[in-house]
């Protein structure tokens, strides 16, 4: 059974602007996207800034109201039923705010235990439980505002579970947090999931959608660019070779004429500093090396190598296509 | 750049660039409702008190109330020069200071002004108070070098809080001391002592009283005295906010300090 | 979801909050002390004593309570927004009225400090004796009017959330609910236009509860009226709330961004 279905979904943005407040632009955060997720499942959306992703959870625990489209979550629908949803879901996003800076950990916990209906009796051990849980156990007596980044975003999670949620939301999660804590969060994160909720996840980093996902939807421009197991979004690029070089000065007109050379996929440019990196996807078997190296007429070349592709060349390529 | 040109238009532009409360949702609630409610406050309990009578409290809080524009103008003013880090600049040349610190105080003595004025106005009509055409003129210039004197409390005030953090609190503080002491609800001989004393180096207390004379027909040549306390005391809370100023701009290069500065 | 609880929680941690910025203590203790200083001295000034000096006392001192909750309210539902808590409190189960309410109950709370201030500094500087007939009256007035001025803060806060500079509106208010409301000058003294507004404030039917309990008359049949009233504040303010939060899912005002 899917746990969420999303069909069609579309949220458009109007900005108001001048003083008698007059409809200015429409932007369309998210545009006709589908998919659905299953009960126990890691669910992933990809994509950079901008791309729709938190725009998407939001309108999935019922803080905004699809513009068309429809969503279900556990079977009830988002903008009819949402005190249903709120009931059974929790949210987490990453970064500092979110928190009552004066109060301690624990009187946050308090505060939203009692916002979620956890009953009186089972609160004190619930939150004992979370804060041993997300390793904050011994620091809950100290105000938020005293917190770090990573004791903060820990305090977000040990929040999100206190009603233990059938589905989680986590969005951007580990933005922010040093590495250490990034793992643990992961590690969080898979246990919750082996232990039975299910979890959509939002994240820029393709590596931790790769190592933590069971299905991925790449999100770009509020569009689904696609979508599947990292397994099978990694076949789908793993053919042919990638062709790195590094030009100081990519002139005129070069990446046109790259693009014609016979056997090249595709090219996607990357700003480092001084220089580019031309990142260019080849047909296997095809030997572009040489006849790309013509096209840069004379600009200087700094690194040049050729590999396999990874599941970021077929995220950046997907990307830069929208 | 000639002198009047910095005293004017150096005092318009950076009035607007740090004044954002032109806006109507904000004006008309502090600058003519917040007034106008305070004139019927006190008018009422004036009344149940036996103090005074009507005419007594538009007055008294009509002048009283163009604090708010004052201090917290030159307020916001000083410090937002402070946070663009353009205080320093202006005060580079001692010889152009008085006219460019003139020429910031003279926005602000409009706008304070123009909220007596129009307290005034919508007191005097709420209460059904009479002012005499005849007195508007010498009523017009009492006001205006009172609110000139508090906008020199307002320099000096600013001047001397650089290093609170926020100068609305300050502000908040000299407005309270000069509603109890200024004699805007009780007569300035009526108070204790120590505070009719404490009254007579304030702003507004001398304007008040001569306002008071002349809306009650006296000729401006009665309200002299007043008068002249008034603007000299405004002169002095220019010139020790100038002077702090000054002061603060060479503690600070000799410790390094211009940024904070 | 025990409702009664909710409320109360979140009051006592708002309160908890509240009470630990001793700035913004101070300053809320100032503010109306300013005022009611003035009105000492202008009662002070013409030799008055008795009735309507001992009257003004008592409702000076509730200025407080109207002070602390009157702008904090206005800009509140900003400040949940900024602080990055106003969508984890829509995406929540919990009745979004229900939970706004608490908040601006505990402001009204914290302006008890205010009164307790107010009635110290009327005595010590000033010599006014507000001899108290029914102190349990008295209390109990008091808690009700703390109860309307909040529930008003409520509505406040739930009206004011359009304007980006509902602050002025808030600040704006202060002074006339202390006069139409009869905190410092007798209804009787105000225009007969002016009357049937102050009847419909539920803070003035507290005010009059807190006097009768000080005068030493039954204070149960204004406190009735003023809890009656602020129950139907209550009721619409929980309306516009629910209107306002579909509305803000509509058009996307939760968060800052």
């Amino acid at each position: 059974m899917s746990v969420i279905a999303v069909e069609a979904l579309t949220r458009v943005f109007r900005s108001r602007s001048g003083p008698l407040r007059r409809p200015g632009r429409e932007v369309r955060a998210v545009d006709g996207v589908t998919f659905t997720v299953d009960r126990g499942e890691l669910f992933g959306l990809l994509g950079p800034n901008g791309a729709g992703k938190t725009t998407t959870i939001k309108m999935l625990i019922t803080l905004l109201v699809p513009t068309a489209g429809r969503a279900t979550v556990l079977g009830y629908d988002v903008v009819g039923q949402a005190r249903e949803i709120r009931r059974r879901v929790g949210y987490v996003f990453g970064g500092d705010r979110g928190l009552y800076e004066r109060l301690s950990g624990l009187d946050n916990l308090r505060y939203f235990a009692e916002l979620y209906g956890v009953p009186p009796r089972e609160q004190r051990t619930r939150i004992a439980e979370l804060l041993d849980l997300v390793g904050l156990a011994g620091r809950e007596r100290d105000r938020v505002e005293r917190y770090s980044r990573g004791m903060r975003q820990r305090l977000h999670i040990a929040r999100g579970l206190l009603h233990r949620p059938q589905v989680l939301f986590l969005d951007e999660p580990s933005i922010g947090i040093d590495p250490v804590g990034a793992r643990e969060l992961r590690a969080t994160v898979r246990r919750l999931v082996d232990d039975g909720t299910t979890v959509l996840l939002t994240t820029h980093y393709m590596f931790e959608a790769d190592e933590l996902c069971d299905r991925i939807a790449v999100l770009a421009g509020g569009r689904i660019a696609a979508s599947g197991t990292p397994a099978d979004l990694k076949r789908s690029v793993s053919s042919g070779t990638v062709v790195e070089v590094e030009v100081f000065g990519v002139p005129d007109g070069a990446i046109a004429r790259v693009h014609a050379v016979p056997g090249v996929r595709s090219v996607v440019v990357e700003e480092r500093g001084q220089a580019q990196n031309l990142i260019i996807r080849a047909e296997p078997g095809a030997e572009v090396t040489h006849a790309v190296m013509g096209c840069l007429d004379e600009a200087p070349v700094g690194r040049v190598a050729t590999r396999e592709p990874t599941l970021e060349d077929a995220y950046v390529e997907l990307v830069s296509r929208s | 750049m000639s002198t009047l040109r910095i005293l004017f238009v150096g005092g318009i532009i950076s009035y607007r660039a740090l004044f954002a409360w032109l806006s109507p949702w904000i004006s008309i609630p502090v600058f003519v409702l917040a007034p106008l409610f305070q004139i019927l406050l006190f008018a009422y309990v004036g009344r149940a008190a036996g103090v005074g009578d009507d005419a007594f409290f538009v007055i008294g809080n009509a002048v009283q109330y163009a604090s708010v524009p004052c201090l917290w103008a030159m307020g916001s003013a000083i410090t937002g020069e402070r946070q663009q880090g353009t205080l320093p600049l202006l005060l580079a040349s001692p010889a152009r200071r008085v006219p460019l610190f003139l020429g910031r105080s003279l926005p602000v003595v409009v706008n304070g002004f123009v909220v007596a004025a129009v307290s005034l106005a919508a007191g005097a009509a709420a209460l059904g108070v009479r002012l005499p055409l005849s007195t508007l003129g010498p009523l017009a210039l009492v006001v205006a070098v009172s609110t000139f004197s508090c906008t020199g409390l307002g320099l000096a005030m600013a001047a001397l809080s650089l290093r609170v953090r926020d100068t609305s609190v300050v502000a908040l503080i000299v407005f309270g001391v000069l509603l109890m002491f200024a004699g805007a609800n009780v007569p300035v001989d009526a108070l204790p002592a120590w505070m009719a004393a404490v009254a007579r180096w304030l702003p507004l207390t001398h304007g008040i009283e001569a306002a008071r004379d002349v809306a009650a027909g006296v000729p401006l040549s009665g309200a002299g005295a007043d008068l002249v306390a008034e603007a000299g005391l405004g002169v002095l809370y220019v010139a020790v906010g100038l002077l702090a100023l000054g002061w603060q701009e060479r503690t600070s290069r000799r410790l390094a300090t211009l940024d904070r500065f | 979801m025990n409702l009664v609880r909710l409320v109360g929680v979140i009051w006592w941690l708002n309160l908890k909050m509240r009470s630990r910025s001793a700035f913004d203590g101070f300053m809320n203790i100032l503010w109306p002390l300013f005022f009611s200083t003035t009105v000492f001295l202008m009662f002070r000034s013409t030799g008055a004593a008795g009735g309507a000096l001992l009257s003004a006392a008592v409702g000076a001192s509730v200025m407080g309570v109207w002070s602390s909750t009157s702008t904090t309210a206005s800009s509140m539902l900003q400040q949940e927004r900024r602080q990055g808590t106003l969508e984890l409190v829509v995406a929540a189960p919990a009745p979004f009225g229900l939970v706004l309410l608490p908040i601006t109950l505990s402001m009204a709370t914290i302006g008890l400090y205010s009164m307790v201030v107010t009635i110290l500094w009327g005595r010590f500087a000033f010599g006014i004796d507000i001899a108290v007939r029914d102190p349990w009256g008295f209390a109990a007035a008091v808690a009700v009017t703390v109860v309307a001025i909040g529930v008003l803060g409520f509505l406040l806060a739930v009206t004011s959330v359009r304007y980006r500079t509902a602050w002025a509106l808030g600040s704006t208010l202060e002074l006339p609910v202390w006069l139409i409301g009869g905190f410092l000058v007798p209804l009787a003294a105000l225009p007969d236009w002016v009357r049937p507004i102050s009847w419909l404030l539920a803070p003035t039917w507290g005010m009059a509860a807190i006097r009768d309990a000080a005068e030493g008359r039954s204070p149960l049949v204004d406190a009735a009226l003023c809890l009656a009233l602020a129950a139907g504040y209550g009721l619409v303010g929980a309306l516009l709330s629910r209107r306002l939060v579909h509305s803000a899912r509509v058009h996307a005002t939760l968060a800052l961004s």
